[in-house]
């Protein structure tokens, strides 16, 4: 959050056209709308989580949003219809849990400091419950200490507030495509193929030479191709750092990584979204 | 806060109870108590010397008329009588009694006219009443006396008035008199005195005391030497609310300087989005100007979560995290981290150390530390330099260096970063020192390290981990 510079998308409707977060969407229309705002405006839609299930394509991916302030409530909730997904949306802790319990979202995103009950208390009693839905936990607190309290009480990711709505979506998707665990020694995108024994990768025929801290950070993209990775969360799991640097770091290693991985003669795979972050993807 | 209620109530009663006040102090009560006892004391005294000095004159008129009867009943019976009536005749106060009986008890010599029934002849010093014979007065006075057995049945007695210790006692008592009363009333005084003197001083300190809680911090109280142990307590008080106004006028200097930071950036966005809403025609223009006002936004969001985030470390007092921190590890890890933009400025980025060593911290806080320290130290560093991080055993402590061939740190500088974060905070727009340095210190500070800044040319900054930190929370 310090010298790396956020892009906040926020919805750019104007304001008399914010739905409500409860009244389900066409899908379509939405994309429609704000298909010409968008910055990440190839990146695929993934509005029915078709890609990880095929049985589920008419269904729209279901987040359930607890958040006690009804204008940031909107504005994620307007976001998050506008790439798809089925928002519902609770302003306390009790109505929250409630929800919870009925509906099965697919995806929480809870803030910390709720009226009713506290947000960790509530991702702490589903826990107890046994349900796994992975969670996104918003605070104002960003002090260290709460984030690991967060996590631990059964969070799966931590956002501070203020934060971009691009860099929560983000952390929506890689929540909800959290890659599977796999025997796979190997990893293809696309051309691209990582090998983990022998620790070589190769595009196409061409043998591509990687450091070790490279090769951990395209392993990573690799794992989670077809996602946006902000710098923070690259941050968070390629380098385990816990604070953002003041010299703009992962920018340097993405380009080692993508001058060595995207030939001059080939067709990019690494992308970047413009102030938001990077993105690995098969040449279509 | 809770003084505040029970300071105004003793201001309120002095107004109209102030006279009497003094004698329901605390001063008073143990003045006056001390008084009381110094008096018992003192007459306990001068008792126990009135009744030692009555033994020593009993005792010494007992053996004044014990050898005085031997000296008579060893003279031969003609001369015995002259000899009496020469002691008597040469007793010009009257304490004499002798005289000498028949068997009968009747005067045969002397100045007592009857030998007392209890007198036995022969027995110890014993007081006994008799009078003389010349003597009209009604009450016979008290007298040590001794008897002795004669030939012939004669029996010879010799006596002392011991009246005189009577008098002793009144002189005793007289002494005491006149010296214990001026003395009491002397401790009341005193008593009443000191007492209205802390009266008067609570007063005023409580005056001032008013003073600085309605927000004059530059009010002090009053001490005089400093040797008394209120003046001592007036200027521990003074310290306190000096170190207090340093701090409150830091943060209000830090106060301004935040509203400047934020201010700039918050300016340009404003300004940007003005701009941009008259002007824009496209949405190209539109998003451009969205996109410079946002950048503005996050530079101040930025500024504050550092801000936050220094305030957090520097009010953490919690060690309970700690854990065993391998340096060398987290050095290699910085490097490698560093080591992509080091080369893009072809500066030689290099790790050097004497073995593994061990601190006792947070990691990742330490990390951040270290991480810090090389991005300035790589930032200021021009092309073609290098920067080192070396790691080596002091005298009982781990010394972590980062050096590099950059200007350094000037004196001017140097002080600055030394001084708390509040005050070095005014140079954030300074090259070479961000809030960066200003965290390292705090982290380092937290661990109980100590962080020294060497001046240039070069950079050359120490982390030292003392083996047993001191002050740490």
């Amino acid at each position: 959050m310090a010298a790396g510079r956020m892009a906040h998308v926020g919805s750019r409707r104007d304001r008399g056209a914010v739905r409500l977060p409860w009244i389900r969407e066409d899908c379509a229309v939405t994309m429609a709308l704000s298909v010409g705002q968008r910055i990440i405006a190839n990146e695929p839609r993934r509005a029915t989580g078709g890609d990880l299930d095929g049985s589920r394509n008419d269904l729209m991916t279901k987040v359930l949003l607890i958040e006690d302030d009804e204008e940031t409530a909107g504005e994620i909730a307007a976001e998050l219809a506008d790439r798809g997904f089925d928002v519902e949306w609770s302003s306390n802790g009790l109505d929250g849990l409630a929800k919870a319990r009925d509906l099965r979202p697919d995806a929480m995103i809870v803030d910390r400091l709720l009226p009713g009950m506290d947000g960790l208390t509530v991702i702490e009693s589903l826990r107890k419950d046994q349900v796994r839905t992975p969670v996104l936990v918003l605070s104002a607190l960003g002090a260290v200490d709460d984030r690991v309290r967060g996590l631990r009480m059964g969070g799966d990711d931590y956002l501070t507030k203020p934060f971009a709505l691009v860099e929560l979506i983000a952390r929506i998707e890689a929540l909800l495509r959290r890659p599977p665990e796999t025997r796979e020694t190997t990893l293809r995108v696309g051309q691209l193929e990582l090998d983990l024994i022998e620790r070589t990768v190769k595009r196409g025929e061409r043998n591509i030479d990687l450091l070790p801290r490279e090769f951990r950070l395209l392993e990573y993209m690799m794992r989670r191709s077809d996602q946006l990775l902000t710098r923070a969360m690259l941050l968070e799991e390629v380098w385990n750092y816990k604070f953002v640097p003041a010299t703009n770091l992962v920018d340097v290693h993405m380009g080692r990584v993508r001058h060595k991985v995207d030939g001059p003669d080939d067709a990019p795979m690494i992308h970047n979204v413009r102030g938001a972050g990077f993105i690995l993807r098969a040449v279509s | 806060m809770a003084i505040v209620p029970r300071a105004g109530e003793v201001i309120g009663q002095q107004g109209s109870k102030h006279q009497m006040q003094f004698i329901r102090s605390n001063t008073f009560h143990w003045a006056a108590a001390l008084a009381a006892l110094f008096a018992a004391f003192v007459t306990i005294l001068f008792g126990i010397i009135y009744f030692k000095i009555d033994d020593y004159l009993i005792a010494r008129s007992d053996r004044m008329i014990t050898t005085q009867v031997n000296f008579f009943a060893a003279l031969p019976p003609d001369r015995r009588i002259s000899a009496l009536d020469d002691h008597l005749g040469q007793d010009s106060r009257g304490v004499h009694f002798a005289g000498i009986f028949d068997a009968k008890g009747n005067r045969l010599a002397g100045n007592v006219a009857r030998l007392p029934d209890d007198l036995g002849a022969g027995a110890p010093v014993k007081s006994v009443r008799m009078a003389r014979a010349d003597d009209k007065q009604a009450d016979a006075p008290l007298v040590r006396a001794v008897a002795r057995s004669l030939d012939h049945g004669h029996v010879l007695m010799i006596g002392r008035n011991v009246d005189e210790t009577r008098e002793l006692s009144r002189v005793v008592g007289g002494a005491l008199a006149l010296g214990l009363l001026p003395a009491f009333c002397f401790w009341l005084l005193a008593g009443a005195w000191l007492s209205v003197r802390a009266q008067r001083r609570v007063e005023e300190v409580n005056m001032r005391v008013r003073r600085i809680i309605a927000g004059d911090l530059r009010e002090r109280l009053p001490h005089r030497n400093i040797d008394e142990p209120f003046s001592r307590l007036a200027a521990i008080v003074n310290g306190m609310l000096d170190e207090l106004e340093t701090t409150i006028n830091a943060l209000a200097g830090v106060g301004n300087d935040i509203a400047h930071d934020l201010r700039t950036p918050l300016t340009r966005a404003r300004l940007t989005l003005e701009r941009g809403r008259t002007n824009a025609t496209s949405l190209e223009q539109f998003q451009e100007a969205a996109d410079k006002a946002i950048a503005g936004i996050d530079q101040s969001l930025s500024i504050v979560t550092a801000l936050l985030r220094l305030a957090e470390i520097e009010n953490s007092r919690r060690s309970s995290a700690f854990g065993d921190v391998a340096l060398g590890d987290m050095l290699r890890e910085v490097c490698d981290m560093y080591e992509p933009i080091a080369e893009d400025k072809q500066i030689a980025l290099s790790v050097g150390m004497s073995g593994p060593l061990h601190v006792r911290g947070d990691r990742d806080l330490l990390l951040e530390a270290v991480a810090n320290l090389v991005d300035n130290a790589i930032k200021f560093t021009p092309r073609s330099g290098s920067v080192k991080l070396e790691l080596s055993r002091g005298e009982g402590e781990t010394i972590l260096r980062v050096t590099d061939t950059g200007p350094g740190i000037s004196d001017q500088e140097h002080e600055a970063v030394l001084r708390r974060f509040y005050r070095s905070d005014k140079i954030r727009n300074t090259p070479g020192i961000g809030l960066g340095l200003n965290l390292v210190s705090a982290i380092v500070k937290l661990h109980g390290f100590r962080l020294i800044i060497h001046s240039g040319p070069g950079g050359r900054v120490e982390i030292i981990c003392p083996d047993e930190p001191v002050g740490r929370a």
